[in-house]
């Protein structure tokens, strides 16, 4: 079972700072919009595979996390063909799939904590405009990734409890309780990062 | 310990989970037991203002928990009834290290005393471990490592051995016994209180009885009907 997005390992992306990474990221975001050849996106889609490849997962895991995202984007694709030529959906559709394997590699790569110093370092100018508090938005994106895996355990574990007694298996009968369970465990979990003191002033 | 609770009540909308009460805490060692929804985890969660009273005040070594708010958090530590949830970073090591981020601590500080947590519960060998593939008693330790890290004055424990094992819950048992803070530890596990230094029983938001263990537990027997 998915228990964290992030694995141990010792690969090229394992190795490099967690600047490093988010600037690639954010380069290659805006590099790969910027391209309208479908050769360029090509190439992008190859290097993040192999990177993502390279990280240590399993190909069925690894096929498991971008596995939703690329079935929307394909549904995009579909619904992009009756008005665009191949040629542009096929552009579009790889740069999606390009930084979406790349953004995999890099949360497959990169601690929680560590993502978290980084966000809380880089937002810090935006703090001192009295804009906001690095630190509470560095938390919040560690806890979205923090939590991902918990919700998914949670949505299989309703999903069983469903089949066990014989109820039909509908995503829409799940989310209500899976809703109110996380809210629930949110509430929990708000009250003890408050006791750990995380959020000093 | 010095905890005071001035004609303090709780209520949850229509619903009063805590009757009015007046109470001092001095002792190091404080137990409270009662039956489900007696009102005890509303009780424990006044110490450490996470539940504000609706009448009346609670201070904590001087503090008031309403006004000095944040700095009774850190005054008075509190383990949750589901550990898991309190473990917030995925693996071991991070979440001790998670309630000393934004103090200005170096990085070195910061390891040197989480592995002073670590050691002082015996866990150093999991904390490389992932929060999600501990058994329950480790959660428990490490629950416990996560709070003491910060130096609270004051540890509350809601029913710390619920969910363990009967090698667990001694396990457990010993780590709580052997804290030098002051605890307030609430539970089901008769055991765990039966040497407190005082012992309170709820029953229906009401403090039913507050003295020596004995009596407590004799009170509460006859509460529960068995
Ligand atoms: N956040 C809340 N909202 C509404 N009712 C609550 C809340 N917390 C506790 N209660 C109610 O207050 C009463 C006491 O609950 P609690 O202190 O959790 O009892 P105990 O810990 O002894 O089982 C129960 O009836 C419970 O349903
Ligand atoms: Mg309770």
């Amino acid at each position: 079972m998915l228990t964290s997005l992030h694995i141990e390992g010792n690969s090229l992306l394992h190795r490099l700072s967690v600047r490093a990474k988010l600037i690639a990221l954010v380069a290659s975001s805006i590099g790969l919009f910027l391209s309208g050849s479908l050769a360029v996106q090509a190439i992008a889609f190859v290097i993040a595979a192999a990177l993502y490849l390279s990280v240590g997962l399993s190909p069925k895991e690894a096929l498991k996390r971008v596995g939703f995202v690329f079935l929307t984007i394909f549904f995009l694709a579909a619904v992009n063909l009756f008005y665009l030529s191949v040629a542009e959906v096929a552009t579009l559709t790889l740069r999606l799939m390009a930084l979406v394997t790349f953004a995999a590699a890099v949360t497959a790569t990169t601690t929680i904590s560590a993502f978290m110093d980084e966000i809380t370092i880089l937002l810090l100018p935006l703090e001192r405009l009295g804009w906001l508090k690095a630190a509470d938005v560095s938390l919040a994106l560690g806890l979205v990734l923090r939590f991902v895996p918990d919700i998914f355990a949670r949505y299989q574990a309703i999903r069983e409890a469903h089949r066990a007694r014989g109820l039909p298996v509908r995503p829409l009968t799940i989310i209500g309780p899976l809703i109110i369970l996380t809210l629930k465990d949110a509430d929990t979990i708000a009250a003890a990062i408050d006791t750990r003191g995380f959020r000093r002033q | 310990m010095d905890i005071r609770f001035t004609d303090c009540a709780v209520r949850f909308g229509e619903r009063v989970a805590l009757q009015p009460l007046t109470l001092t805490l001095n002792e190091k060692r404080i137990g409270i037991i009662g039956l489900n929804g007696s009102g005890k985890t509303t009780f424990a969660r006044l110490i450490n203002g996470l539940v504000k009273p609706s009448t009346g005040s609670v201070t904590v070594n001087g503090l008031d928990t309403v006004k000095d708010d944040r700095a009774v958090l850190s005054e008075a530590g509190f383990i949750f009834q589901n550990p898991q949830h309190q473990l917030i970073m995925p693996v071991v090591a991070e979440d001790i290290a998670f309630g000393l981020k934004n103090r200005g601590l170096s990085r070195d500080e910061i390891d040197r005393r989480m592995q002073a947590a670590l050691s002082r519960f015996g866990i150093e060998h999991l904390a490389r471990r992932r929060v999600h593939e501990l058994s329950g008693g480790e959660t428990q330790l490490v629950a416990m490592a996560s709070v003491v890290v910060t130096d609270p004055k004051i540890l509350i424990l809601d029913e710390p051995t619920n969910q363990l094992d009967l090698k667990n819950r001694r396990r457990v048992a010993g780590a709580i016994d052997d804290l030098p803070e002051d605890t307030v530890v609430i539970t089901h596990d008769l055991a765990l209180v039966e040497n407190v230094e005082r012992l309170l029983l709820f029953h229906e938001g009401r403090l039913a009885f507050d003295g020596n263990p004995q009596g407590a537990i004799h009170r509460y027997h006859e509460i529960a009907g068995c």
